[in-house]
C-alpha cells in the first residue's frame, strides 16, 4: 500500500477546507493542553519541593531583632557611662534534635550545677523546636558547654544591660528584665517614652541609638553614696538617703538611698527596705518644715524679719501643750526662732499668717501633690485638705503631714533661687529651658531673707547647723535641721527619730540645694547626740566638703561674703549680722 | 544564511548562559563572604561591648576611690582641703623691675664654677 502510494504524486484530498481547518484547530488544542499540563506540573512540583523544604527553626531567623534589641547607653552629665549594653551568650535547646535526653541533662549539669535536674529533663523532653535553658551566661561557660558537644544545644548572643556603677546609682537607673525592658527607675521611664516603640519597630538594633544624657554627676553621686554608707555604720542607722539639686535648672545632681540594690542583679531590688526613700518614701519632715512656714509668713507680709515672738510659755491646745525642745523661754526675734528651732515661735508665726493662708501656701509649694519627676517610684504625700487650729500648729513645725525628701529639696531650691519653683528632672536641662518652666512662688526679697536665715543657722553660736558647718568651712553652706520623732504604737517616740538636714550652698550665690536623711540614728560617741545636727548635719558638711571643689565652688573664708547676705533690717536689730 | 545566523545565535546564547552562571556563582561567593564578614563584625562588636563595659567599670569613681584609698599612705595623698585653694588675688605682684645686681652675682658665680642648684640638690640628697 505504501509502495503504491508512492507512485502517486499526491493523494487526493478528500476532506473539505472546513474539515481541514477543524483538524488543525484540534491539533493546536492538544498542544496547548500539553503545555498547560506541563506548566501546572512544574508549579506543583515546585510546590512539593517547597513543602519538603526544612523551615528555619533556629531563633536566628525569627526573633533575632527582639532578643538583640538594644537600649541606648545612659551617660552622666560628664559623659561617663552609667549603663551600657553588652553581648552575652544565652543557652537554648532544640528538644526535637536531642538524641539522648538523659545524657544531655547529665552533661549540662556538670557545667551548670545550679539548674534543677527535674526541670531540665522536662525542658529537654518533647518535640519543640526551641526552648531557653539559661540566659545571659559568661563566655567561659559558653566555651565549657560547647566542649560537651551535645547535639541540639546551642548558644545565641543576646543584649544584656550592664551597670558599671554597680549599686551607686541604683535608684536613679532602676533595672531591666531579661528581655531588656525597663522595670524600674529611669530605664522604665525611657521605655514609656520611646525605646519600647523603637524596639517594637525593630529599629533598636546595633549600637546606633543616641545615648541618653542624665543630669547626674557620678563623682558627686559616688561621694553621696559613700557618705550615706558611712552614716549607716557610723550612726548605726537603719537607712539613709540624700538628694542634691541644681536650684536654677532643677537638675538632680545626685540621688541615693541606702540600703540599695545592685541593678545588675535585679532580684536584689526585691529585698525589703531597698525602696527609694527620696521619691517613694514619705516622712514627717520635722523642723526642716519650719523654713516653709517662715517662707510663707515672710512672703505674705504678715510678719517681718525683725518681729518678736513670745516663746516664754508653751501653747495649749485643749489637753496638749506644745513646747520647745531646747526651750529658751523668752521673747525671740524671728531669726532666733529659726536658729533655736522654736516650735512655739513657729506656731506664732504661722498664726500671724493665718492657718488657711498657710494651707494655701503649702498648695502653692505643691506639697499636696506628687512632684513632677521622671522616676516611676513615687508616693502621694499626705497633707490634710484643711487644717484645724492644732493641725496647723503641728504642721508649722513639720508634724501631722508627710512629704517626700524630694518635695523638700524642690521647696528649698525655690526658697534660695529667688523664689521660682522648678520641678526636678533627671535629664540635662539648661537655665534657659528651665526659666521657661519657672513658677514664681516667693518674692525675691523673701528668698534673700531665707538665705540669710539658713546661713545664720550654720554660723551663729547655738545654731543647729554648726556641726555641719565645721566640716564644710569656707563653702558658705546653710540649712536647717529636722528631728522628727517616729510614731511607735500610736505615740511619738523620743528614742526613734528620723533626722533631716536641708541645706543650700554657697549661700552668697546659691547653686545647689541638698536634703540628707538619716533614719533612726544612734549617737556616734558619748559626746554627741542623736538630733539631726549630729548626724544628718555632719553628713551634709562632709558631702559638701568633698563635692564643692568638683562642682567648681572655691572656698572663701572672708567674712565679707557672709556679711553681704545680711538684710539691712536685720542689721538694725543685730549690728554684727549673725 | 538563516543557518549561519542560527549557529551564531546558539553560540551566543551558550556563551551568555555560561556568563550568567559564572555571575551567579560569583555573587553567591560574594554573598557568603559578606555574611561571614557580618558575622565577624557582630562578634567583634560583642567583644567591643565587653571592652567598653570594662572601660566604664574602670572609670567609675566608685572603682577608683578604693584604689586611691589603698595607696593613700604610700603616696601621701588625700581629699582636697579648703586651705589648699588659692586665688589670683593672693599671688604677689610682679616686682617693679628685675633685680639686676642679684642676676649679675648669679652669673658671676656660675662662670666661677659654683652652681647654686648643686647645693640644693646635695641638700636634698639627689645626685
Amino acid at each position: 500500500m505504501a509502495v503504491a502510494a508512492e507512485d502517486f504524486a499526491q493523494t487526493i484530498a478528500l476532506d473539505g477546507a472546513r474539515k481541514q481547518r477543524g483538524n488543525l484547530t484540534q491539533a493546536r488544542i492538544r498542544w496547548m493542553v500539553l503545555a498547560v499540563v506541563l506548566g501546572l506540573g512544574l508549579v506543583s512540583g515546585r510546590l512539593v519541593q517547597l513543602g519538603m523544604a526544612e523551615t528555619d527553626q533556629t531563633i536566628e531567623g525569627q526573633t533575632r531583632d527582639v532578643i538583640t534589641a538594644t537600649r541606648p547607653p545612659i551617660l552622666d552629665r560628664n559623659g561617663l557611662e552609667m549603663a551600657v549594653d553588652i553581648r552575652v551568650p544565652s543557652l537554648y535547646a532544640e528538644p526535637r534534635r536531642i538524641i539522648d535526653v538523659e545524657e544531655a541533662v547529665r552533661k549540662l549539669r556538670t557545667v551548670l550545677p545550679d539548674i534543677d535536674e527535674e526541670w531540665l529533663r522536662n525542658r529537654l523532653t518533647g518535640d519543640q523546636g526551641f526552648v531557653w535553658v539559661k540566659r545571659e551566661l559568661t563566655p567561659a561557660i559558653q566555651d565549657a558547654v560547647m566542649r560537651l558537644g551535645i547535639p541540639g544545644i546551642d548558644f545565641i548572643t543576646e543584649s544584656k544591660r550592664f551597670y558599671p556603677g554597680m549599686n551607686e546609682a541604683a535608684h536613679i537607673l532602676g533595672s531591666t528584665n531579661v528581655d531588656n525592658q525597663g522595670i524600674a527607675g529611669i530605664e522604665r521611664h525611657m521605655d514609656s517614652e520611646s525605646v519600647a516603640l523603637l524596639q517594637e519597630l525593630g529599629l533598636a538594633r546595633g549600637n546606633a541609638l543616641a545615648p541618653v544624657e542624665l543630669s547626674v554627676d557620678m563623682r558627686v553621686q559616688h561621694v553621696m553614696h559613700e557618705q550615706l554608707m558611712d552614716a549607716m555604720t557610723r550612726y548605726q542607722a537603719i537607712a539613709a538617703a540624700g538628694v542634691m539639686m541644681d536650684i536654677h535648672t532643677g537638675e538632680i545632681i545626685a540621688l541615693a538611698s541606702v540600703p540599695d540594690f545592685n541593678p545588675n542583679e535585679p532580684a536584689t531590688a526585691l529585698v525589703k527596705d531597698t525602696f527609694n526613700r527620696i521619691t517613694s518614701g514619705i516622712f514627717e519632715p520635722g523642723s526642716i518644715f519650719k523654713t516653709v512656714t517662715m517662707a510663707g509668713a515672710l512672703d505674705s507680709g504678715s510678719v517681718q524679719i525683725t518681729d518678736q515672738f513670745d516663746a516664754r510659755y508653751g501653747i495649749r491646745f485643749g489637753r496638749y501643750t506644745i513646747d520647745d525642745f531646747h526651750g529658751k523661754h523668752r521673747i525671740l526675734a524671728l531669726p532666733e526662732v529659726y536658729k533655736y528651732s522654736s516650735n512655739i515661735g513657729t506656731i506664732r508665726i504661722m498664726q500671724a499668717m493665718g492657718k488657711d493662708n498657710y494651707r494655701a501656701f503649702l498648695s502653692r509649694m505643691k506639697f499636696d501633690q506628687r512632684v513632677e519627676f521622671e522616676l516611676p517610684e513615687m508616693r502621694v504625700p499626705t497633707v490634710p485638705d484643711s487644717f484645724s487650729e492644732v493641725a496647723a500648729a503641728t504642721a508649722s513645725f513639720g508634724h501631722g503631714l508627710s512629704v517626700s525628701p524630694l518635695h523638700m529639696v524642690t521647696a528649698y531650691a525655690a526658697f534660695v533661687n529667688g523664689g521660682n519653683y522648678i520641678s526636678p528632672t533627671l535629664y540635662k536641662r539648661d537655665v534657659a529651658e528651665a526659666e521657661a518652666l519657672y513658677e514664681r512662688v516667693l518674692r525675691p526679697e523673701t528668698s534673700a531673707y531665707l538665705r540669710y536665715l539658713m546661713r545664720l543657722n550654720a554660723i551663729s553660736t547655738g545654731g543647729s547647723g554648726s556641726q555641719m558647718n565645721k566640716a564644710a568651712q569656707g563653702y558658705r553652706v546653710g540649712g536647717k535641721t529636722g528631728t522628727a520623732e517616729k510614731v511607735v504604737d500610736g505615740r511619738y517616740s523620743s528614742s526613734k527619730v528620723t533626722n533631716f538636714f536641708a541645706s543650700a550652698f554657697p549661700l552668697d550665690n546659691p547653686r545647689y540645694a541638698m536634703v540628707i536623711m538619716v533614719d533612726e540614728p544612734k549617737a556616734e560617741n558619748a559626746q554627741s547626740g542623736t538630733t539631726a545636727g549630729w548626724n544628718a548635719g555632719t553628713v551634709t558638711g562632709r558631702v559638701v566638703q568633698r563635692v564643692a571643689p568638683m562642682l567648681g565652688i572655691a572656698p572663701d573664708f572672708s567674712e565679707v561674703v557672709d556679711q553681704q547676705i545680711v538684710p539691712a533690717e536685720v542689721r538694725q536689730l543685730y549690728p554684727e549680722g549673725f | 544564511m538563516i543557518r549561519n545566523l542560527n549557529i551564531f545565535l546558539l553560540c551566543v546564547s551558550v556563551l551568555m548562559l555560561a556568563g550568567v552562571y559564572a555571575l551567579k556563582f560569583s555573587i553567591e561567593g560574594t554573598a557568603s563572604e559578606r555574611s561571614a564578614l557580618v558575622a565577624h563584625i557582630e562578634e567583634q562588636e560583642g567583644q567591643l561591648s565587653l571592652l567598653k563595659a570594662d572601660w566604664a567599670v574602670l572609670n567609675q569613681p566608685g572603682h577608683i576611690d578604693p584604689i586611691v584609698k589603698r595607696h593613700q599612705a604610700e603616696l601621701a595623698i588625700g581629699p582636697v582641703q579648703q586651705e589648699q585653694f588659692g586665688s589670683f588675688t593672693a599671688l604677689p605682684m610682679r616686682p617693679a623691675k628685675p633685680d639686676t645686681a642679684a642676676m649679675d652675682a648669679l652669673f658671676a658665680a656660675i662662670t666661677e664654677g659654683i652652681d647654686p642648684i648643686d647645693a640644693i640638690l646635695q641638700m636634698e640628697g639627689i645626685e
